[in-house]
């Protein structure tokens, strides 16, 4: 299983930035909707669009995808 | 050597290897696996592996939640006498592992005696794995109440109000549109005495008292009721492939009808700073044990994740799925019936932790 994002389809809203639970331990201040200070996260919102950028850390938990209102993001 | 070979159908797999002398034939059925990774860890030659599970489960994604390469896998079936699911089995020249003395085994257990059983259906509904049926025959309602209802035609004006207030359904008028030839608006009213319970609500709601009805049982009380009339039938059924011995039904069984005998002793430990609530143990957990409590009041703080830890199988699959490895499963015992092999006993022993 992948992590796959599609761009396209996303709104920006962030909340699989926030959901994921990996990325709450790697910077615990995303948690409180203020963005990360890091690259180190799996996923962040660049732009207004998703953008993965640690995407190994990924322990394909399917959080992300549970939260997504668009089928943005998804494991494939 | 002759090789494996692997057959997979949609999620289930099967290797098998036959020679002159046997058949060995390995088979795991994803249905019935709760993607805890005993059988990857069990494996004494690393051949089976746990795929993301949380992403599987929670997706609904067409995938197996273990694979396994043939071309390592001896056979020797011991991730089936490990998997706590019977997902897996291995079956020597079409004989089960299981069924051989020689082999060891998970001691557990489920049962419901039918003896005791009032067949109030209440493991049914609490089985996580709906692996429960309980078939019972309840006694007939016209033999629990018996009375008298008489309905004088020539009184009754046909309004219908009895059979509006029926609360049995008993009472039946055949509506009819009225003509010069019949200035009725009603053919005929019936009462069906199977399924009238002589609570006399029609003889009450009569506006023209063309109701006469008595209700014998509260005339004479109990003495009227044979109690083998009352009784009620009924049988219990275990899907023993589907049933993980929770404990569910032991529990909330009235009677203490239902026995169950886990094979695992153990701990599960949550460490509530580091979970981040993401939900994936409380949606893997096969036994429901793990849930998101509700605060009884506002602003009160509770645990981020509830455990009820006497339906833990102490299977681990919820350590295994924690992406932020927030719960510790650990296994104090493994009750399995003995073996002469020190292999197989060193391989049981090591699903202690």
């Amino acid at each position: 299983m992948e992590l796959k994002v599609n761009q396209d389809n996303c709104l920006g809203c962030g909340v699989c930035v926030v959901a994921c639970p990996v990325n709450v331990s790697i910077s615990p201040e995303v948690a409180g909707g203020h963005g990360s200070k890091t690259e180190e996260t799996i996923m962040m919102v660049e732009n207004g669009v998703i953008k993965l950028f640690s995407e190994d850390k990924c322990t394909k938990c399917g959080t992300c995808q549970v939260f997504c209102p668009v089928d943005a993001i998804w494991l494939e | 050597m002759v090789a494996n070979t692997k057959e997979v159908i949609e999620e289930d797999i099967c290797v098998s290897r036959s020679s002159a002398d046997e058949k060995r034939e390995w088979s795991y059925k994803d249905e019935l696996c709760v993607g805890c990774g005993i059988c990857a860890d069990i494996c004494p030659v690393d051949a089976i592996e746990l795929e993301p599970i949380g992403g599987i489960v929670r997706t609904g994604a067409k995938k197996s939640k273990i694979s396994i390469d043939e071309n390592k896998c001896v056979l020797c079936g011991m991730c089936s006498v490990g998997c706590p699911a019977d997902a897996l089995d291995l079956k020597i020249d079409n004989k089960s592992i299981k069924e051989m003395d020689s082999y060891p085994k998970l001691i557990k257990s489920a049962e419901i005696d039918d003896e005791t059983c009032v067949f109030c259906k209440a493991c049914e509904t609490a089985c996580p794995r709906e692996a429960i049926t309980i078939a019972r025959s309840l006694p007939e309602r016209s033999k629990l109440v018996t009375g008298e209802i008489e309905i004088d035609k020539e009184t009754c004006i046909d309004c219908g109000i009895c059979e509006e207030m029926c609360p049995a359904d008993a009472i039946t008028l055949s509506h009819q549109i009225p003509t010069s030839a019949d200035p009725s608006v009603s053919s005929d009213i019936v009462v069906d005495k199977d399924k009238c319970v002589y609570c006399l609500i029609c003889k009450k709601s009569c506006p023209v008292d063309a109701i006469k009805a008595a209700c014998r049982t509260c005339s004479y009380g109990e003495y009227d009721l044979n109690p083998e009339d009352a009784e009620i039938e009924g049988s219990s059924f275990i899907d023993d492939d589907l049933c993980i011995n929770c404990g569910w039904c032991q529990e909330i069984c009235p009677v203490d009808a239902a026995t169950v005998k886990k094979a695992f002793k153990g701990e599960l430990n949550i460490d509530q700073d580091k979970c981040t609530t993401c939900g994936a143990c409380v949606d893997i957990c096969p036994c429901d044990v793990l849930s998101f409590p509700k605060p009884a009041d506002s602003g009160q703080i509770v645990d981020k994740v509830f455990k009820d830890e006497k339906y833990c199988i102490y299977c681990g699959a919820c350590g295994k799925v924690c992406p932020v490895e927030a719960i510790d499963v650990k296994r104090t015992d493994v009750d399995y019936t003995p073996t002469k092999s020190n292999s197989w006993k060193n391989k049981m022993e090591s699903l202690k932790s």
